[in-house]
């Protein structure tokens, strides 16, 4: 599934313990060939939407500082320079100073200005052009320039994530090359489909449904990276895919399933690795009655009875079922990747004879023949809806609509296109869904999801329309907490709030797999994305293969135009 | 024959407006959107997907979003693709090369197997030659064709590693080749997309000629044949088979929808970038201009088949010049 990914920082070699710290002049060789399922949607950073178009870009561009492997949303500990090799903040911190590497330059030979950062956060700002990141900057209020290598952010307002909105969310682009087109043309040009960054791949060519190249930028002021090529090898067919990287025609699959691994164990000398992932999966209850939202739902308006269905739930089943190892139980609307999280937050148990006495006390009784339960002559009985393209979430509703039959709760099934769904949770008119929240690094996009602003919005996200003012209160005295402990306090208090309240059953905190042929050296896969240390890659000279020498150490042919071979 | 010509461009045309017309009504009133795909974020607000709709006139009402669909398309434009960013006649122009080489391929590949299968069946009638081939070709005839092409990249590319996956060329390899280095990569990736085009039209052309043949063997002048003292072999080559040709003519114009349908799916499993699998994905992106785009050159191809049919089919039959 498409998924936004803004923020995302190339780390470099000399930051990280785990990657070499020196920093070559020249690439040492060897081809990374990916398998991906879709082409990049638009190669503009502040208008990506899918995930192939984030790795692209993140290779392509750099931030003014990397977030590091901590993923520390807070001050600016754990950040290490990137575009900016130092930076000042001022007194009452409602501005920072970033000052630029003299040495970075943009892939055409440009050197790297602040006038490029305040254009970035200017335009990205500009309502024209409709970037999805524009929501997540809104506490930067402009960016000044008192000379060419100084760039000052201010704030609207003293903030502990201003430091991380400042940098993780956007790569700095361009000036000269997007200024004289106009925002809302930024899609349709060409630029976007020739990306001219300052990151440590230069972009070489894009066949859309083929193929995407990206060369290592050999003069880069971090240094060149280690594998001279990296290749996106797209595939839309998830078997073509597959069997590309099992017959080794690609070196890295990141999209194996758990029942492929099987298939890849046959093969010595392919390997895998699980990375932490950034996303949970749930069980929304719409609170609201679809046919009337001024009226609450004639089921789910009522917290036992949301309750009774979660006691009914075993989601260690349902986890250990669908995703066997490779998930584990979600603890509500947040993850254990977040410092922020206890991992012991208090959950409501599977209990399923307790569930069936707070059914039988609410007076969903079994009076039918075939065990399931009514109420004044209606039964216990809603509609669960689910993306027909997802498997996981298709075998979860079916593993669910048996653990409510054993209560007497009649769920069924309906598989939609995910288009259909999408727009169906929009205008609230469905019962329940199985959703799933790809998140950031921070956990305040909770509120958008779960919170009041989210449910009364006719726009917001809050589809299931929960609201409990503990429960964004909670979130808003953590998101304005700098101090850890009494952050992940707030924080707790929010959580165990909706958790008792039972809006949705938190089902699954699902893990990547990324398998790769086991010529590849890695670095450490991080979890917001498992590629941003492709630079830090490497192949050994002795395990390389046809397509790592023909790369060479510079850059390869430049393909005659565009077109399709 | 001009005038005979011009009429039938003339209802082809019509047959596109109707098609570009109900696949317009179609699509849209189909629920979701472009831009349901950004759900998934919570940080993406539905402000935003209302700027991107603006920015494609997609919040204007149907009728005018249809109207001015249909002026451009007046004017030879066939709109904007949103999920590729790019008009769609280059998304459809970049694609469309490589279905009409896979078409032609299963075509032409198609029709030769099926006719050899056919002549040999006849030739051999009854025999266990005749009931296996019989039988094997309707193994293929009724067997899906996702099926089959799913198996065809198990078996050819994975099992048996004689092809590359997917693609017209290897991505990756492709640049750095020799000429012959070149001709041979694209062979290898044209191969198993054909062959399983090919296997699956061929059960049909197979059973149709079959059938064509058995007719005509009766025939006064196949008599005359064999009493001239031709062999079995002759008779059916020279004789026979000219004249079983023509409901043959008749499969070929049938067959380019069912190719064209066909590739359709198979271009997506074996990541052909052609036509179909362009617009299959649209289908999912809900890309209003692709899918609209696709179908109304996917008709035109319908059309123009069944047109190179009749022309054919008169060229072949001089009973039939004179309507």
């Amino acid at each position: 599934m498409a998924s936004l990914r803004y923020g995302r920082i190339l780390c470099a070699a000399f930051v990280c313990g785990c990657v070499g710290a020196e920093s070559s002049a020249r690439s040492s060789g060897g081809t990374l060939a990916m398998s991906t399922g879709g082409d990049p949607d638009v190669l503009v950073p502040s208008l990506l939407q899918t995930a192939t178009a984030g790795q692209v870009i993140d290779l392509v561009y750099d931030r003014l500082a990397d977030i590091g492997d901590s993923l520390n949303v807070v001050g600016d500990r754990g950040f290490t320079p990137r575009l900016a090799d130092r930076w000042t903040w001022a007194k009452d911190s409602l501005s920072i100073a970033f000052h630029l590497n003299p040495n970075a330059r943009w892939h055409d030979g440009q050197p790297v200005r602040s006038n490029d950062v305040r254009f970035t956060i200017a335009s990205t700002k500009d309502s024209t052009l409709g970037s999805p990141a524009a929501s997540v900057i809104t506490n930067i209020d402009s960016v000044s320039t008192p000379d060419s290598a100084t760039a000052v952010f201010w704030f609207h307002a003293r903030s502990p994530q201003q430091f991380y909105d400042a940098t993780y969310q956007l790569p700095i682009m361009p000036e000269h090359v997007w200024k004289a087109i106009a925002p809302s043309s930024w899609r349709a040009s060409e630029a976007a489909k020739h990306p001219i960054g300052s990151g440590q791949y230069r972009f070489v060519r894009w066949i859309p449904r083929a193929v995407v190249e990206l060369s290592a930028d050999t003069a880069n002021y971090r240094g060149a990276p280690k594998l001279s090529r990296v290749i996106w090898s797209i595939a839309p067919d998830f078997n073509s895919a597959l069997t590309r990287f099992l017959t080794g025609e690609t070196d890295l699959f990141p999209q194996l399933r758990p029942e492929n691994l099987r298939e890849v164990a046959k093969h010595p000398e392919l390997k895998t690795q699980s990375v932490r992932g950034l996303s949970y999966i749930f069980a929304q209850f719409n609170l609201r009655d679809p046919g009337n939202h001024d009226r609450p739902h004639p089921i789910f308006g009522n917290r036992e009875l949301r309750r009774a269905l979660t006691m009914a739930t075993d989601r260690s089943a349902l986890v250990r079922s669908v995703f066997d190892t490779l998930a584990v139980p979600a603890l509500g609307p947040t993850l254990r990747a977040y410092a922020t999280t206890d991992p012991n937050l208090q959950q409501i148990p599977f209990d399923l004879p307790r569930a069936r006495a707070i059914l039988d006390s609410l007076g969903w009784r079994v009076t039918t023949s075939d065990s399931m339960r009514t109420r004044n002559g209606k039964p216990l009985r809603f509609t669960l809806s689910v993306p027909n393209s997802n498997q996981a979430r298709v075998q979860l509703a079916v593993l669910l609509q048996e653990q409510f039959r054993r209560a007497g709760v009649q769920m069924d099934i309906e598989k939609l296109d995910f288009p259909v769904l999408a727009e169906r949770d929009r205008k609230r008119t469905i019962d329940a869904t199985i959703g799933q929240w790809n998140t950031q690094p921070s956990p305040g996009a909770v509120l958008g999801s779960w919170g009041i602003a989210g449910s009364r919005a006719a726009s917001g996200n809050n589809f299931g329309s929960y609201e409990n003012p503990v429960f964004d209160a909670n979130i808003d005295s953590a998101l304005a907490s700098f101090d850890l402990p009494t952050r992940k306090r707030y924080f707790s208090t929010a959580y165990n709030t909706i958790i008792q309240d039972a809006p949705a059953i938190w089902i699954a905190e699902p893990k990547q797999i990324v398998g790769y042929h086991g010529r590849l050296q890695l670095v450490a896969l991080r979890p917001d994305a498992w590629w941003i240390h492709i630079p830090d890659w490497s192949i050994p000279r002795d395990k390389r293969i046809a397509r790592d020498t023909l790369g060479g150490e510079s850059s390869p042919a430049q393909p005659a135009g565009q077109k399709a071979p | 024959m001009i005038r005979y010509l011009a009429r039938r461009l003339a209802q082809a045309a019509v047959i596109v407006a109707i098609v570009a017309t109900i696949t317009f009504a179609l699509i849209h009133l189909a629920p979701g959107d472009p831009f349901s795909a950004v759900l998934d974020n919570p940080n993406v607000s539905e402000s935003v997907r209302q700027t991107l709709r603006a920015q494609y006139g997609l919040d204007r009402p149907l009728p005018e979003q249809f109207a001015r669909y249909a002026s451009a398309l007046v004017h030879g434009q066939l709109g904007w693709s949103f999920s590729n960013d790019r008009p769609v006649l280059e998304v459809l122009g970049s694609a469309l090369p490589n279905t009409l080489l896979l078409m032609s391929v299963a075509l032409v590949g198609s029709f030769a197997l099926g006719i050899l299968v056919a002549l040999i069946q006849v030739a051999r009638r009854g025999s266990v030659v005749d009931r296996t081939l019989g039988g094997i070709t309707l193994l293929f005839f009724s067997m899906p064709d996702f099926w089959l092409a799913t198996l065809a990249v198990l078996s050819l590319s994975y099992w048996l590693r004689l092809f590359q996956v997917g693609g017209t060329v290897d991505p990756v390899m492709y640049e750095y080749l020799g000429l012959g280095g070149r001709l041979l990569d694209r062979l290898k990736h044209l191969a198993p997309p054909a062959i399983t085009l090919i296997l699956l039209a061929s059960a049909t052309v197979a059973r149709y000629q079959r059938a064509a043949l058995l007719d005509v063997l009766p025939s006064d002048y196949i008599r005359t044949a064999r009493l001239k003292g031709l062999t079995e072999s002759q008779i059916l080559r020279r004789h026979a088979l000219r004249n079983a040709l023509l409901p043959i003519i008749t499969l070929i114009g049938l067959s380019f929808p069912a190719l064209l349908t066909g590739a359709f799916f198979i271009e997506k499993i074996f990541a052909w970038p052609g036509m179909g699998y362009a617009v299959v994905t649209a289908i999912g992106s809900r890309d209003y201009p692709l899918v609209i785009g696709g179908v109304i050159i996917g008709s035109i191809l319908v059309t123009l088949g069944s047109l190179i049919a009749d022309l054919l089919y008169a060229w072949a039959d001089p009973r039939l010049r004179g309507h």
